[in-house]
């Protein structure tokens, strides 16, 4: 045995070594921990913890900034939420729990009151920004969105998507005292420097199904809290955040929109665009009527689908529109498109696409689903919400460029439900980047409310109402004829032929897609008692929803009755074909699929092919056959009485 | 308190007193009301939609009309728009206006549904597209967030804030004293809704109670007057009018004008009072004193005093034949207890003696007749004093 060779150790003292090297990997561990929790923890920390702790992804939808711009507010939908950010260290330093789904926030003309409007409580949260507490709740119409403060601070609007109202709040003591009419869906305003609050509506004008839409913008006179104006966007609909520019005549507001070409046949639209993006430029004179015009803002080979946001640069000749279905953010010269829209030669505006390299200097990349965009006092920077990752995108406006991200949470494998959202959301799997499923599923897949007309090359053949997918789980085959069995076929092959016109999605993506279609709901219904209980009209309602006699006593037959076709135990639908006598001659089938009941009060118009304008209709004008169940005993009362059962649904 | 402080007290009583006193006497001295000498009519002459007006609200500065012909605007003395069904109006004969103070909106009685006015958009309310309970709307009244409707069918209520429809009536209420589906005549109280029917008298829903109380002529339905001031002069009901803050209310009917002071009954008939005709086609309130809008002219009554005023033209009685006259001069007749009724002549006149409805404007009145709008300016106090 030679001296030089090591001795090897004996198995105990190798046990040993291996056990101390574990006793001090273990204690530097704890020691490490232990100086992280003694340092002084952040006004977020606790944020932090339960957003680790939890599967909930933020999703933020809107922003807001102090006004100095020191502050960065932050609503997320997803985790009910709001966040505030150092613009400077760019971190969270705190973080609220509000009310259900916020997706609007509006501040004090001071900055020291923030309004959340929590869309799923049907109220707004106030926040004092001195200490960072949820001072009090207010209480307003359906589905709040949108909302801003008069110049005093002392009325507060907002803009009810359910309600299609305007709630105005007397802030001194907190009450709702007006509902204003609005348009269809309102979801976005705006203060705007002449004393007026503006609101856009999501969708179009309940009109005529065979016209083109129309969207509607809204003002308000806050001196006398009433809507005074209402101007029409021909051939738009979605418009949403309002930017607003200054001019020596006239204020001039900028609003992304979607224009459809809905009434063409899909096949004709092969080369075509189903859907352009565009702003709409409204100049509101002080004394002559407004002007609304429109460009396009998609380019001649590539869409940028889904506007969303918009802003105007203070001291910049910048304005920006994020496009949340192509994740990117266009940034406008202000002056080269108000010298477009002046020029003589432009006179088809609404449908040029190669106008919008005269005005649109560069296109910069955000994080996915760019949604509500803020500028800060100076001009310096443009903050944007990017719902599908959590993350807010910096643009550097003296230098028109991104400057980082500011993450909202520690990025992890997304579930599968958020890649199918990721995919919602995106329009990079359809032709020309278009469309995504989000275009015509706008609001978290709830429906854009307009007639398509599907795979059949003739004008006017088989235009069906849109549907949406929100509750969608377990009321399968889908479509108006059922012909797709499942969401996999109908999110797969059937909207890479006929919508995207790609290849679609992967096997895998499309997993994704309708995990995330599945995992749509509804909002709290407002018809609905929070105890459930049914008032005397509803409850009569019901009694009429299941009677199987008629008034007179007769027996209703069964295949006539209510809750044969829409049976509460598969969401208000059978899930069949039925003939119920509202096919028209521009049908070729006379049958169509059960729809579910299920929310029916939010999305008018009704039948497949949206001749219903109100839930009345569908039994006054279009069973005069007794075919659409037995009704033609009912007097009004009790007509009355059905619908207010159907819309607690 | 301090010398100097007792003096300013004492002087500010003196004036009060003395300003009150002055106060006094002028209405002592003057127990007329100001006359309306001056008529501005708006007719198919300067733009105006030919044919009967049927109502007229105002709006601040906007005066709107309810004509058979559609829904007019009238701005600074101007004929601004006429809306008809093509714009979105619920039908062409427009029976009713009510504005919603809050809101802004105008809400229009059309004999073919209800409709809201907007910012320049019209939202129709049908009975094939809503819970109205018929289309024939005669009366529509403004509440907060509710609106009333008294239809063909019984009273809808719409509530604005839910979208949510009530109908009041004899089949949806079985419990209620509705002898009559058919309402004619709405007028809102603080929670009270005092609802006339033809040929159903008044009935009266207490919102709070959730209770209804009749009111009804004893002689039912009888043309003639069988009980005096016993109760509603008749159950034929064209208008209502609630005077705020108070119980009592006055019903405008075919047969006669009736007051109820929250106790009792006060019954007047052409031939025992300065009313012009028995035929009232609506009441309204001015202060204290009432108005009636009937076939023979624009009668004025002050219940404390027992003046009756009535407007009309002078040639009224030509007005009523197929090929009538040119309007001409008007006439103011006056009848006060215990002195003989005295006739003034004016320049100008109403368009037509069968009135259909009035509202105040300031102190204007703009008044709804069978064959034009018009608008009358009061005299000053000095002027009255002439007249007399």
């Amino acid at each position: 045995m030679s001296a030089g060779r090591p001795r090897p150790d004996s198995r105990p003292v190798r046990r040993r070594r291996g056990a101390t090297r574990w006793i001090v990997l273990a204690l530097a561990l704890s020691a490490a921990g232990l100086s992280l929790a003694n340092r002084p923890a952040p006004r977020g920390s606790a944020y932090w913890r339960r957003f680790y702790s939890s599967r909930r992804y933020f999703d933020p939808v809107a922003l807001q900034l102090s006004p100095h711009g020191r502050w960065l507010y932050v609503a997320g939908e997803g985790r009910n939420e709001v966040l505030q950010i150092d613009t400077r260290t760019r971190r969270v330093t705190g973080a609220l729990a509000v009310g259900r789904r916020p997706k609007g926030l509006a501040l004090s003309p001071g900055g020291r009151w923030l309004y959340v409007a929590n869309t799923w409580s049907n109220s707004v949260s106030v926040i004092d920004t001195r200490t960072w507490r949820v001072a009090r709740t207010l209480h307003v119409g359906w589905g709040p969105e949108g909302l801003a403060t008069d110049r005093t601070g002392r009325y507060l609007y907002t803009a009810n998507t359910l309600g299609n109202d305007i709630s105005v709040v007397r802030l001194a003591t907190g009450r709702e005292v007006s509902r204003l009419p609005a348009g269809h869906f309102p979801a976005f305003t705006a203060r705007l420097r002449g004393g007026w609050i503006a609101v856009t509506d999501l969708l179009a004008q309940l009109g005529a199904p065979e016209q083109p839409p129309v969207d509607q913008l809204s003002l308000v006179d806050t001196a006398t809290r009433q809507v005074a104006r209402r101007i029409m966007v021909p051939g738009a609909i979605q418009m949403r955040q309002i930017a607003q520019v200054s001019l020596p005549h006239a204020d001039c507001l900028l609003i992304p929109f979607l224009q459809p070409h809905n009434l063409v046949p899909l096949l004709v639209l092969r080369r075509d665009w189903y859907a352009a993006n565009g702003l709409a430029v409204v100049e509101l004179h002080r004394h002559a009527p407004p002007r609304v015009r429109e460009v396009m803002l998609d380019g001649v080979n590539r869409a940028y689908a889904n506007g969303y946001g918009a802003v105007v640069a203070p001291h910049t000749p910048w304005a920006l529109v994020t496009a949340s279905g192509v994740d990117r953010v266009s940034i406008l010269n202000i002056r080269r498109l108000l010298r477009l829209l002046r020029s003589p030669a432009q006179a088809d505006l609404a449908r040029n696409l190669a106008d919008a390299s005269h005005f649109i200097v560069r296109r910069l990349p955000t994080g996915r689903d760019p949604t509500g965009v803020v500028a800060s006092p100076d001009g310096h920077y443009a903050y944007i919400a990017n719902r599908a990752d959590d993350t807010i995108s910096v643009i550097d406006l003296h230098g028109l460029r991104s400057d980082g991200l500011i993450r909202l949470g520690r990025m992890r494998a997304p579930t599968e439900v958020r890649r199918g959202q990721q995919l919602f959301f995106d329009a990079d799997y359809a032709q020309g980047r278009e469309l995504a499923c989000a275009t015509c599923h706008p609001d978290e897949g709830f429906e854009d409310g307009l007639l398509w007309s599907f795979e059949v090359p003739h004008l006017g053949q088989d235009i069906v109402i849109n549907k949406t997918l929100r509750a969608i789980r377990g009321t399968g085959p889908f479509k108006w004829n059922g012909l797709n069995p499942n969401l996999a076929t109908q999110d797969g092959p059937r909207t890479a032929t006929y919508i995207f016109r790609s290849q679609g999605f992967s096997p895998r993506q499309v997993r994704d897609l309708v995990a995330f279609v599945r995992s749509l709901r509804l909002p709290p219904n407002p018809y609905r008692a929070p105890d459930g209980r049914l008032t005397p009209a509803q409850a009569r309602g019901r009694a009429i929803f299941f009677r199987s006699r008629t008034n007179t006593g007769a027996i209703i037959p069964e295949d006539d009755r209510c809750y044969r076709c829409h049976a509460p135990l598969t969401h208000y639908t059978s899930r069949v074909l039925m003939n119920v006598g509202t096919a028209t001659r521009f049908d070729n089938t006379r049958a169509f699929k059960v729809p579910s009941l299920e929310g029916i009060y939010m999305r008018p118009p009704y039948l497949h092919n949206g001749e219903a304008r109100t839930l009345e209709e569908i039994w006054t004008k279009f069973n005069p056959h007794n075919r659409h169940g037995f009704t033609s005993d009912m007097n009004k009362q009790q007509l009355n009485d059905l619908v207010q059962f159907l819309k607690t649904l | 308190m301090n010398r100097k402080t007792r003096f300013r007290l004492i002087s500010a009583l003196v004036c009060w007193g003395f300003v009150s006193s002055l106060a006094w006497a002028a209405r002592a001295a003057s127990p007329l009301p100001p006359f309306y000498t001056h008529w501005v009519n708006y007719t198919a002459a300067n733009g105006f939609p030919a044919g009967e007006v049927y109502c007229v609200a105002v709006d601040g500065q906007r005066i709107w009309a309810g004509t058979e012909h559609g829904l007019v605007l009238i701005e600074h003395g101007r004929v601004k728009q006429i809306f008809t069904r093509a714009d979105g109006l619920a039908g062409y004969a427009v029976m009713s206006i009510a504005i919603d103070r809050q809101t802004g909106s105008v809400w229009v009685a059309a004999l073919g549904g209800l409709s809201r006015y907007s910012a320049g958009k019209f939202t129709r309310y049908t009975v094939f597209s809503s819970g109205l309970a018929n289309d024939l709307v005669y009366s529509v009244a403004v509440q907060g967030k509710y609106v009333w409707a008294a239809t063909a069918g019984g009273v809808s209520r719409l509530n604005t804030w839910t979208h949510a429809w009530r109908i009041f009536s004899v089949m949806s209420q079985p419990s209620a004293p509705f002898k009559e589906p058919w309402a004619y005549a709405l007028a809102l109280g603080a929670r009270k809704i005092y609802m006339g029917l033809w040929g159903g008298g008044v009935v009266v829903y207490n919102q709070r109670r959730q209770t209804w109380r009749p009111y009804l002529s004893p002689s039912n339905s009888a043309e003639i007057l069988l009980y005096r001031n016993q109760g509603l002069i008749s159950n034929i009901v064209s208008s209502i009018v609630h005077r705020p803050r108070s119980k009592s209310f006055w019903v405008g009917t075919y047969f006669g004008l009736s007051g109820y002071d929250g106790r009792l009954w006060h019954n007047y008939l052409r031939q025992d009072s300065g009313l012009a005709s028995n035929f009232v086609n609506s009441v309204a309130l001015q202060g204290r004193r009432v108005w009636a809008a009937t076939q023979r002219g624009l009668t004025e009554f002050d219940p404390a005093t027992h003046v009756w005023i009535t407007y009309r033209p002078a040639n009224w009685r030509a007005l009523d034949t197929a090929t009538p006259p040119p309007l001409g001069r008007g006439e103011i007749l006056i009848t006060a207890p215990h002195r003989p009724p005295r006739r003034i002549a004016t320049a100008t006149s109403l368009a037509h003696n069968y009135v259909l409805g009035l509202a105040f404007q300031g102190r204007d009145i703009w008044v709804a007749t069978a064959a034009g709008l018009s608008h009358g300016f009061a005299s000053p106090t000095g002027d009255q004093h002439a007249l007399r």
